[in-house]
């Protein structure tokens, strides 16, 4: 990933553009024949894609798995508000918390592999947490899902906001995402994402610098299954229940695919766009052929085919091509090594 | 002891159905050191073939409809257990051709084409098929059943490990007792060195390519009866077959097939306590394994570590 302008800044000019883009999306949107719920999905799926994306495109890891940090904070979330407390605070808490420490349990096993065998094992340990959720149904009631879980109002002490709205959901989604924006913009820049960074380049490397790689990688992979773990706890909020589907292989792997569309190998945003590319696809090709996935599918194998950089990459050349000052030429597609 | 024989012998069955079902994966991560996550979907496919051409007459023109299902399910079985991995064959030196623009890059690029490819297999499935499930007809000689040990048992499933044994034996053959085998073996460890003696590499690997989809097919077909046909199936097969692979080290053969019987094994004794919870058995295994040794149990020095 190349260093963007304003890569130290807390907030940057496009987050600024980003946010008041997003503040009116409730007015238009349904104008524009979508609805209030897309948006929420899409803010829900941009959280776990950019936090995602700090272990695929900063650090390289190529994670299979993490549907199941999605769905543990899902089951989390709805968990807590049952056997907890009714809060939406503990709740988010309990849904980050669970996630967090389930991913530091896959990271001890998966922090000393590279590549395939990291893929391999990620897929392994996805596996077995769908397959929990799946057979365990006194805790979460199997196939049929956890239900049913409320949309908790957000009580700040002196104001106390109802969530049950589409409208009103999108906007706590809209605060947390971009609270997920900022916090993920300045660790990936940070001296702990250049190491992230420096491992995807060459582990050798970064280790024979004396960064402790492995004690790195697993901070990377908790770190993203946080975020996985909170846009979970709030994907429960929005479908109302807890669902085992989102852990399954296919969910794990459609992570990728949007994060790879998008270009989150070369760019921050990139995940944000493979994130509306993939859902709006799902929503609009969906509607007029039940085999939309074999249209994205399509895609996606052109894009791994001829533009690795995705979506993101397609605009950064672009740019170069009218920009006055012809720039350093682009970096070829991110590796897990070199 | 003795009542855990019956689920011994289950075991060794099944550890024989697994080695199959990971076979075509092995042979192309085995000695082109590529992950075809396709795999699954290809399976699937065979033994979707395979029931277009065994269930419901197709709509052919007339004449020749009649003519197939006037055969008799034997022969007409034997012909699907060629001709559906004949054609998914076809399909997977289509995805070789797109696969081999990922050589020498990250083998993760393959691992996410051929996962693309089969995002499109399955969805060009259930649009060919439904999502409904499906019952592949076996011929009378080896459906049914039999009692033995106060037990009854599946012919069939006898039938498949068998089936799955000689598979495995001719694999063994090619790639270990015929020039084929050793020239590929030798293009994936020194493509250059190979290619300077004279050979068509693209050409040998259009051909591991497509015997490794033609035996995931085929493994779809055996496999039908006892799974039955459904679109779940691919996800059932890839992942058993790519943990096959990681446990039995990849690039090994025999480590392969052992891993294939540890599995089957695993999952047939914990089927005896626990039987809802006997498919956790395996990644628990592989989990334990891979920690202690980290290619697997006969795993040699190969790229895709990188």
């Amino acid at each position: 990933m190349q260093t963007p302008a304003h890569a130290g800044r807390l907030i940057t000019p496009v987050m600024v553009g980003v946010a008041l883009l997003l503040l009116t999306v409730p007015l238009w949107i349904a104008k524009v024949g979508l609805y209030q719920y897309i948006g929420v999905e899409i803010l829900i799926w941009a959280i776990y894609a950019l936090g995602f994306n700090l272990l695929l495109g900063t650090a390289g890891l190529p994670s299979f798995g993490h549907g199941a940090f999605f769905g543990i904070g899902a089951y989390a979330f709805g968990l807590t508000q049952f056997h907890v407390a009714a809060n939406l605070w503990v709740c988010l808490l309990g849904g980050i918390l669970a996630a967090s420490l389930a991913g530091a349990l896959v990271a001890g096993f998966v922090a000393r592999r590279r590549g395939i065998y990291f893929a391999f094992l990620t897929i392994a340990f996805g596996q077995v947490f769908w397959f929990i959720a799946m057979k365990a149904r006194d805790v979460t009631g199997g196939e049929d899902g956890l239900l049913p879980i409320a949309r908790l109002p957000a009580d700040f002490g002196i104001v106390s906001f109802d969530l049950t709205g589409n409208t009103a959901l999108y906007f706590f989604v809209l605060a947390l995402f971009l609270v997920t924006v900022v916090a993920l913009w300045r660790l990936t820049y940070s001296p702990f994402g250049r190491v992230l960074s420096a491992i995807r380049q060459s582990e050798l490397r970064a280790a024979h610098l004396g960064y402790q790689v492995v004690l790195f990688k697993m901070l990377a992979f908790i770190v993203s299954a946080a975020f996985a773990g909170l846009a979970g706890s709030l994907f429960a909020m929005a479908q109302g229940g807890a669902f085992p589907e989102v852990m399954a292989l296919h969910y794990s792997g459609y992570i990728v695919m949007m994060v790879l569309v998008g270009g989150g190998m070369v760019s921050f945003w990139g995940p944000v766009i493979g994130v509306v590319v993939f859902l709006l696809a799902r929503d609009l090709l969906g509607a007029v052929t039940l085999t939309w996935m074999l249209w994205f599918g399509l895609l996606f194998v052109a894009v791994i085919l001829f533009k690795p950089e995705g979506i993101a990459g397609v605009f950064q050349d672009l740019r170069r091509r009218f920009s006055r000052q012809p720039q350093a030429p682009a970096q070829p597609a991110a590796r897990s090594t070199s | 002891m003795f009542t855990l024989i019956p689920f011994l012998i289950n075991g060794l069955t099944l550890g024989l159905l697994f080695a199959l079902i990971a076979l075509g994966f092995m042979l192309i991560v085995g000695v082109m050191e590529q992950i075809n996550l396709a795999h699954g979907s290809l399976f699937a496919l065979g033994a979707y073939v395979a029931y277009a051409l065994l269930g419901p007459p197709l709509p052919l023109p007339a004449g020749v409809g009649e003519w197939w299902a006037g055969l008799p399910l034997g022969l007409r079985y034997a012909l699907a257990l060629v001709v559906a991995p004949c054609i998914v064959g076809l399909l997977g030196i289509l995805i070789e051709q797109g696969m081999r623009r990922t050589y020498g890059k990250d083998p993760l690029f393959g691992l996410l084409l051929t996962f693309g490819a089969a995002m499109v297999i399955e969805d060009v499935i259930r649009s060919i098929w439904g999502t409904r499930d499906y019952i592949l007809p076996t011929p009378d000689a080896i459906s049914g059943g039999f009692i033995a040990l106060n037990l009854i048992w599946s012919t069939y499933r006898f039938f498949a490990a068998f089936a799955a044994a000689v598979f495995i034996l001719l694999t063994w053959l090619l790639i270990e007792r015929t020039r084929f085998g050793a020239v590929i073996k030798a293009g994936a460890h020194d493509s250059e060195m190979v290619r300077a003696l004279g050979y068509d590499l693209a050409k040998l690997r259009i051909g591991v390519f497509a015997i490794g989809t033609m035996l995931a097919a085929a493994a779809g077909v055996i496999m039908a009866p006892i799974w039955g046909i459904r679109p779940h199936m691919g996800v059932d097969a890839v992942i058993p077959a790519f943990l096959i692979i990681v446990l039995g080290g990849v690039g090994s053969f025999w480590g392969a097939v052992i891993a294939g019987l540890m599995v089957g094994m695993v999952i047939g004794l914990t089927a005896a306590y626990a039987s809802e919870w006997s498919l956790l058995s395996m990644y628990i295994l592989l989990i334990v394994v891979v920690t202690f040794r980290s290619r697997g149990l006969f795993g040699k020095k190969s790229i895709l570590e990188a």
